[in-house]
């Protein structure tokens, strides 16, 4: 009997744990929604599409041109990164002063042609990524992860507090902080507001050349294959109003937790649903998000 | 409008003068508006007579119907996105809905296309109230991600629910429509009536006091409020009105194919193609999703070999649009005659009227945005 129950713990304490690996991989495309919303309020429905072009590159690094996985995640990262720069000159830029509904239909364009893009050039089948998931079990205080998740936890950490510091102590970070707060002021200020906005989808890029590389291993390599982590991450970024960082990151770990913990007790069924039933219980009751920063400068 | 117009008239001090030009101006709208109903009239008689030609064939029709479906699902959210300013990323909800209801219903009680058409429209109402109701606070981007959570919840659904047999799919028996069996011809002209029907039925909405208040609201909303217009109880018409036409284009897209399977309505794609045909055509106006909807259906027809061609395609011209003519296409094509028709207003309202101008152009035009 105790040791049923026992067993029973570290169940709960595995779903748990590896609800947090996958929640830390949507924390990383939550950020980049919630970043590049507040500093250009623009939904960014292409996010997870730099991803997915991330993967495919990955692929291309490793199998094709036979890199080292390290060579390779740097190559992605600095891919997506340009990735970013291109979508913000030749398409965000020139209807920057649009409403929202323009700039997010804009996306929406850039999400048709990188899907186009990708199935054009690599094919709609699904690839495996030459990097295997590692599935070797860690043990970590009777709770078994595999070192796969444990590898993705500790990246996503490492680029969590790496964007922590670059925001709060750096000049390029504190300008973007600026920019945020009030564009106008910032741009009276002498901050480069345009540069800040490049730097912006600069930032957007690089996580999700990080997301690509990192998640590629677990799901396959498709053009649709990050449409579902995606709209996670949107989920994540509401939790957080839209502008709260921490907020993001809270709601990516509590998704990644509680779809695990449903897909483990009530069946995998339910695994996808309850991300979105989360979204519907929390907009429906706390439009503001969960962390209860206000939507500045509405009208 | 008529309100403003009497007001600044009795403030010139001119009161016989600007009557008489409030009756000319009154005169060429409903002129205007003669012209426009025989418009579409013509359009409709040239779309009943052209299949009767020789030369079409059946999948022309199949063909046209999938246009008309699209057509028919772009009105509906332009409803919600263009008059009322509620942006939804998640109308494909809303047409799997309609299709489920009415394939559901033909599957197990082997019903008429007729009421398929009713009870889908009546279900994606209900849910459409439902949503509306629950993301009553919500605006701008938050209801955009809320409705695109609504579209994955509902192909999570039909993925895993075992009624609707996710993968596998529902295949269904031929269509009758009042007892008659139909084909691809009679089932073009079974959608073209639904799309004239939506039409009018649009027209009238938008030219009712509901339709004011859902752009008041989209202009305004503190405004629209501050004038009386409730806001709750009008976001919840609007999103079932949206929500039941977009499901009347879910019906006819079940049955156009006799097969549905979540393959297709489990994925947002639909959500993204019926927002894009709204938008590229112009959401604020009538015409805006005819084009829309020939657009997002005729390109990938052309490129049928090249799928992902056209994907590209699509987003540059939705790019395009977005840049050159964000009111839409319908808005860009139609400028030259609403530029003449303010003109005619203008003349007719005479020059010293300075305010005439705007409030004409207002009357005339759907488009302002």
């Amino acid at each position: 009997m105790r040791g049923t129950n026992i067993g029973r713990l570290t169940v709960l304490g595995q779903q748990i744990l590896s609800g947090l690996a996958t929640g830390s991989l949507y924390a990383l495309t939550a950020i980049a929604v919630v970043v590049v919303f507040r500093n250009t309020r623009t939904i960014n429905l292409a996010q997870g599409d730099f991803a997915m072009i991330g993967a495919f590159l990955g692929v291309v690094f490793l199998k094709d041109w036979g890199l080292n996985y390290y060579a390779t995640i740097a190559l992605v990262v600095a891919c997506c990164m340009l990735l970013g720069i291109i979508v913000e000159r030749f398409v965000m830029r020139p209807i920057a002063d649009s409403d929202w509904l323009t700039l997010f239909t804009a996306t929406l364009g850039v999400y048709y042609i990188l899907h186009g893009l990708a199935g054009w050039i690599w094919g709609r089948d699904t690839k495996a990524f030459p990097v295997t998931f590692d599935p070797t079990p860690v043990d970590i205080m009777g709770a078994v992860i595999s070192k796969g998740h444990l590898f993705n936890v500790a990246w996503a950490l490492a680029i969590g507090i790496a964007i922590y510091i670059f925001l709060k102590h750096t000049r390029q970070g504190i300008a973007m902080r600026a920019v945020t707060d009030d564009p106008d002021t910032a741009q009276l200020m002498g901050i480069p507001v345009r540069r800040i906005v490049m730097l912006t989808w600069a930032l957007a890029g690089l996580l999700a050349g990080f997301v690509g590389v990192l998640i590629a291993p677990i799901l396959y390599v498709s053009p649709q294959m990050m449409d579902d982590v995606l709209v996670k991450g949107y989920v994540a970024a509401v939790f957080g109003g839209l502008y709260s960082i921490p907020g993001a990151v809270l709601g990516a770990l509590m998704i990644g937790v509680a779809e695990n913990l449903a897909g483990g007790y009530l069946g995998s069924h339910f695994k996808t649903a309850t991300a979105f039933a989360m979204i519907v219980v929390l907009l429906a009751f706390r439009p503001q998000g969960l962390i209860g920063i206000q939507k500045r400068r509405e009208i | 409008m008529a309100m403003l117009k009497t007001t600044t008239g009795a403030a010139d001090g001119e009161r016989l003068a600007p009557a008489a030009r409030r009756q000319a101006v009154k005169r060429l709208q409903a002129t205007f508006r003669r012209h426009d109903l025989l418009l579409y009239m013509a359009f409709f008689a040239i779309c009943i007579i052209v299949p009767m030609l020789p030369f079409f064939k059946g999948w022309m029709a199949s063909q046209a119907s999938l246009v008309i479906i699209y057509i028919v699902a772009a009105i509906g959210i332009s409803i919600l996105t263009g008059y009322t300013g509620l942006v939804s990323v998640g109308h494909g909800g809303f047409l799997a809905v309609g299709a489920y209801t009415s394939a559901l219903l033909t599957k197990y009680f082997a019903v008429d296309l007729a009421v398929g058409l009713v009870a889908g429209a009546i279900m994606s109402a209900f849910i459409g109230f439902l949503l509306g109701a629950i993301f009553l606070r919500l605006s701008g981007a938050f209801m955009a991600i809320g409705t695109l959570g609504f579209a994955f919840f509902v192909g999570t659904v039909v993925n895993n629910v075992p009624i609707f047999e996710g993968r596998d799919g529902i295949s269904l028996s031929a269509n009758y429509f009042f007892g008659s069996k139909i084909g691809d011809f009679g089932f073009y002209y079974v959608s073209l009536g639904v799309l004239a029907l939506t039409t009018l039925f649009t027209y009238a909405i938008v030219n009712s006091g509901v339709g004011r208040a859902f752009m008041a609201l989209r202009d305004s909303e503190k405004a629209a409020e501050a004038s009386g217009v409730n806001r709750v109880n009008y976001r919840i018409i609007a999103f079932t009105i949206s929500a039941a036409i977009t499901g009347l284009a879910g019906v006819l897209n079940a049955h156009i194919v006799n097969y549905i399977s979540a393959e297709v309505y489990g994925d947002i794609w639909y959500s993204v193609d019926i927002l894009v045909a709204a938008i590229v055509g112009g959401s604020a106006m009538l015409a805006g999703p005819y084009i829309g909807g020939i657009f997002v259906v005729m390109v990938p027809f052309f490129f049928e070999t090249l799928a992902d061609f056209s994907s590209i395609l699509k987003g540059v011209v939705l790019i395009l649009v977005l840049m050159f003519a964000p009111a839409g296409v319908a808005e860009l094509l139609g400028r030259p005659l609403r530029r003449y028709r303010e003109r005619q207003v203008m003349e007719a309202a005479g020059k010293s009227f300075s305010k005439a101008p705007s409030a004409g152009a207002g009357t005339t035009s759907e488009a302002a945005r």
